[in-house]
């Protein structure tokens, strides 16, 4: 009886740690989740997102959310899961991984579309801000339209884009791609201020302004007022160009620099410039000090030239004394007088060359005070000997041979 | 008496006074440059990030054509720059939670909405660690101003390690198509719109094996099976710096003569990762890697190239740098017949305890994919330093490889084991003895226990026919700290691995190389 009662214990412990065992064995398999449903997967942005998962069993679970501008991990017992404002306000896709501890149990993804009712919001650029006339060159208007939460709206969106020009005014629809509406406003003939706006259903932007400059200049004319026609090395010859205009004649920017190109009978080169203010460029010269004629013709450099015109100087003497003092050392030249006798203004430059045994040793330059230079040859420079002098003022030129300096 | 301690105390005022004029003037030094903070140029710049060695993903230009303008080659470089910076400051961003640098790559608007995710994320605790590998650009519309482009960025593929309180607890992989907005902001091309449009399932890259293939538990060559039988080396002279200053290739060709003569038919070398260059491999090591690669094809030997020896950083942000260092290595090679294996990397499980064993296993696997996109012609494998490690992405490789330092009578049953739960051919790729016996290892093994070890191992190695590759050819006169540290001991033991000995002499050993 007592052997029985034993085995019958050691049976029942036996069957105990069976089942012990068994339960040991069988708990993975209790624990298997599986998805029953997944949640809907569209959602519209600002609303709230609640994704709700059917599970086999009430287990906690981890929800990998991943989105446009980043990812998170949210936790829930229920299956439940409420997504974040900051994610479930901006459009797109948003994939996600359910996950029982490291295990996946569904992956898959939502889309989130911008909010329609929300007011709308528009987003425009406008460039370059300056365009030239003439229909080749263009602005580009590039708009945004927007929900509520800061989302372009859907492709092939309608947006109005609207541009007012003189007395031009016209708007016209585009539909949005990748996520903008655009249009090149190419430029009317004119110069002018181009003003361009948009408008998406309701929503109207604030006014955008491109300048419109004229275009470049063509050729033109030039002319020269001066006060005399002689070469007095002391008045201003003003040179002065027609009213510069575009093809389309627009009067051009002002600013614009102009270029006067002088070559005398030498063939030398001289240059004055100026800027045009309505389109006339105004630039002055001095007169030379000697018979001359000048060609003059200017340029917009690259872009646009003048005629050429010629203009031709008279002499304004034709001959002065030279007056040799203290054993030829001191040279007075002048008094020189002008056309009618007058004398020449101060500063007439005259020019002394002083030649030893056909060899130049100086140049002494001066201008005249009073209408007469002096020049003092000082013994310490010019030891005595047998010296050329030649001598030029106003385009007159002197030579005196063999002067002998004590 | 009186005279002596008059001098020690004029000394004493004297140094004392010179002291204080010491502290006085760093006093005022210190105060001076305190207060020049700030007004440094470099400092009040902002000037380029500095990511140039960490964040280099493939980037490909699909297309520019764009109803807009035509694109500058100068701005699309300008535009794939910042868009890079944008993406990597947002994986710093991540990985803090805070959020600085971030307004720099993001218009106001952007930024906030980066800045509201990182809230949420911080209140839970929650970090991630990512990175991008892949993007695909095309442009689609550049405006005539030059201040505005619309991109689509295709086929992002995105790994993230999700950390709660500092533990990981998720990784994922994701692929996206995004369409971007980006504007012309004080110089920086900034992400204005940013729209994730598509998601897909990542695609593995494949092997064609045009070299060499896999079937079941053997390796064939030109159709032919082929069993590995081969050793470890380095030049005697230049052990771990076979591609330094001391490069030699009549050395390796002799060498090279030496391993063909003993019956041999594979060596396993390897690529160091800062010596070659780290992303700018250095074009002179690649040419002795080819000269080497040349010699082996000459004297029909196949190789295993072990890639990225003595790297260790495996962290998510620094994937892309080493992505680059692969594909410049393994795009140069891939048609070279040589090669037998791409090794991905020498006992990277060594790393499991410093740098997380989720870190270097999924590095591992994304690197193989790495390899396989830049070549596909070649096997892939990794060098295990234990039988335990070796089942770890066994479905990824083509062969497992593993080193076995361990008791010789155990080596049947570690191998058997493996046989069962791995259904590729398993490669013993490191194994030997160091003859060792000397001042440091009073009790290591003589010359003749070397011998005898590798007759018995190659009695086992051959019943199975098992691929093999021995440490190591060559006994070495010095062995660098940085392979088993600067115990003397240690080192000691590294140096007498060889086949052949320091003076040139076959070691009793070298009857075994091959046979038993």
């Amino acid at each position: 009886m007592n052997l029985k009662k034993k085995y019958n214990i050691i049976g029942i412990c036996i069957i105990l740690l069976c089942c012990v065992g068994f339960t040991a064995v069988i708990k993975p398999f209790v624990q298997e989740v599986t998805v029953l449903e997944k949640p809907k997967t569209s959602f519209v942005a600002g609303k709230e997102v609640v994704l709700d998962f059917r599970l086999s069993k009430k287990v906690t679970t981890r929800l990998f959310i991943h989105s446009s501008f980043g990812s998170t991990l949210l936790m829930s017992s229920t299956g439940r899961f409420i997504l974040p404002t900051s994610i479930s306000e901006k459009k797109g896709i948003i994939s996600y991984t359910l996950f029982l501890g490291t295990k996946k149990l569904a992956k898959g993804e939502i889309i989130i579309e911008p909010n329609l009712k929300t007011p709308l919001q528009l987003e425009s650029y406008v460039g370059p801000p300056s365009i030239i006339a003439g229909g080749k060159d263009y602005t580009m208007q590039v708009v945004i339209a927007k929900d509520g939460y800061d989302n372009p709206l859907p492709d092939s969106t309608a947006i109005w884009l609207k541009h007012q020009f003189l007395n031009i005014e016209k708007e016209e629809t585009v539909l949005s791609k990748d996520m903008i509406g655009w249009q090149n406003r190419f430029s009317y003939d004119q110069s002018g201020r181009l003003l361009l706006s948009s408008q998406v259903n309701a929503k109207i932007s604030k006014e955008f302004s491109v300048e419109v400059f004229p275009s470049l200049p063509e050729d033109f004319e030039i002319n020269s007022i001066r006060k005399h026609n002689y070469a007095d090395g002391n008045q201003i010859v003003e040179l002065m160009t027609s009213v510069l205009k575009d093809q389309y004649g627009n009067i051009i920017s002002d600013g614009t620099w102009v270029t006067y190109n002088v070559i005398d009978a030498k063939g030398a080169l001289l240059k004055t410039q100026g800027s045009t203010v309505n389109g006339v460029a105004v630039a002055k010269i001095l007169h030379p000090d000697h018979k001359d004629t000048w060609k003059i013709k200017a340029y917009v450099p690259g872009i646009a030239e003048s005629n050429t015109i010629t203009i031709a100087f008279e002499p304004v003497i034709e001959d002065y004394p030279i007056e040799f003092r203290m054993q030829n050392r001191e040279i007075v030249v002048g008094p020189l007088s002008s056309f009618m006798n007058q004398l020449i203004p101060n500063g007439a430059l005259v020019e002394v060359k002083i030649i030893n045994e056909n060899h130049q040793i100086e140049t002494l330059t001066k201008s005249t005070f009073e209408g007469k230079a002096k020049f003092v040859l000082k013994k310490e420079f010019y030891p005595s000997g047998i010296y050329d002098i030649h001598i030029k003022a106003l385009g007159v030129h002197k030579e005196f041979k063999q002067l002998p300096l004590e | 008496m009186t005279k002596w301690n008059k001098n020690f105390y004029r000394s004493l005022v004297i140094t004392s006074f010179i002291g204080l004029m010491v502290l006085l003037l760093f006093g005022i030094s210190q105060i001076l440059s305190y207060l020049n903070t700030g007004a440094d140029r470099s400092v009040m710049l902002r000037l380029a990030l500095n990511k140039e060695n960490t964040y280099l993903p493939k980037v490909i230009w699909k297309d520019t054509v764009n109803p807009g303008r035509l694109i500058e080659k100068q701005t699309m470089i300008d535009i794939e720059e910042d868009y890079l910076n944008a993406w990597y400051i947002r994986q710093v961003a991540y990985q803090t939670n805070k959020k600085e640098g971030v307004e720099d790559y993001y218009t106001t608007n952007a930024s906030e909405r980066i800045a509201k995710i990182l809230k949420t994320n911080r209140s839970k605790a929650i970090t991630i660690h990512g990175t991008t590998t892949d993007h695909n650009i095309s442009l689609d519309f550049y405006s005539a101003d030059g201040q505005l482009a619309v991109i689509t960025d295709q086929n992002v593929k995105e790994y993230q390690q999700i950390y709660k309180d500092d533990n990981l607890i998720l990784e994922t992989e994701e692929q996206s198509d995004y369409q971007v907005m980006l504007l012309l902001e004080d110089g920086y091309w900034r992400i204005r719109h940013l729209v994730k449009e598509k998601s897909s399932v990542p695609q593995k890259s494949k092997t064609t094996n045009k070299f060499a293939k896999v079937v079941r538990y053997k390796i064939y060559i030109d159709g032919k099976e082929f069993r590995i039988k081969g050793i470890n080396y380095y030049p005697q002279k230049s052990p771990w710096d076979m591609f330094g200053e001391q490069f030699d290739p009549d050395t390796v060709s002799k060498d090279f003569d030496i391993i063909k003569k003993a019956g041999l038919n594979t060596v396993r070398i390897f690529v160091q990762y800062s010596d070659f260059g780290k992303t700018r491999v250095d074009a002179k090591k690649m040419k002795k890697l080819k000269q080497v690669l040349d010699l082996a094809k000459l004297k029909e030997l196949k190789v295993v190239v072990t890639l990225f020896d003595f790297y260790g950083d495996y962290s998510v942000l620094d994937w892309t740098a080493t992505h680059r260092h692969a594909e410049q290595i393994v795009s140069a090679f891939k048609e070279h017949e040589a090669i037998l294996a791409w090794d991905i990397k020498n006992e990277p499980d060594l790393d499991f305890e410093n740098r997380n064993k989720e870190n270097v296993v999924a590095w591992l696997k994304e690197m193989i994919n790495q390899v396989r996109k830049y070549d596909p012609n070649h096997l892939v494998t990794i060098g295990w330093a234990s039988a335990l490690a070796a089942p770890i992405l066994d479905e990824e490789v083509d062969f497992v490889s593993f080193h076995y330092y361990l008791p010789l009578q155990d080596f049947n049953d570690t191998f058997s084991e493996l046989s069962i739960m791995i259904d590729k051919p398993i490669v013993l790729q490191e194994f030997g003895l160091p003859s060792s016996r000397g001042f440091w290892n009073p009790f290591g093994a003589t010359e003749k226990k070397q011998a005898k070890f590798h007759q018995e191992f190659q009695k086992i190695i051959n019943k199975d026919q098992i691929h093999f590759l021995s440490w190591t050819l060559y006994d070495f006169e010095k062995v660098p700290s940085s392979v088993v540290g600067s115990l003397p001991w240690r080192k000691h033991k590294q140096k007498h691995f060889g086949f052949i000995d320091k003076n040139g002499k076959k070691k009793e050993a070298f009857k075994f190389i091959n046979k038993e």
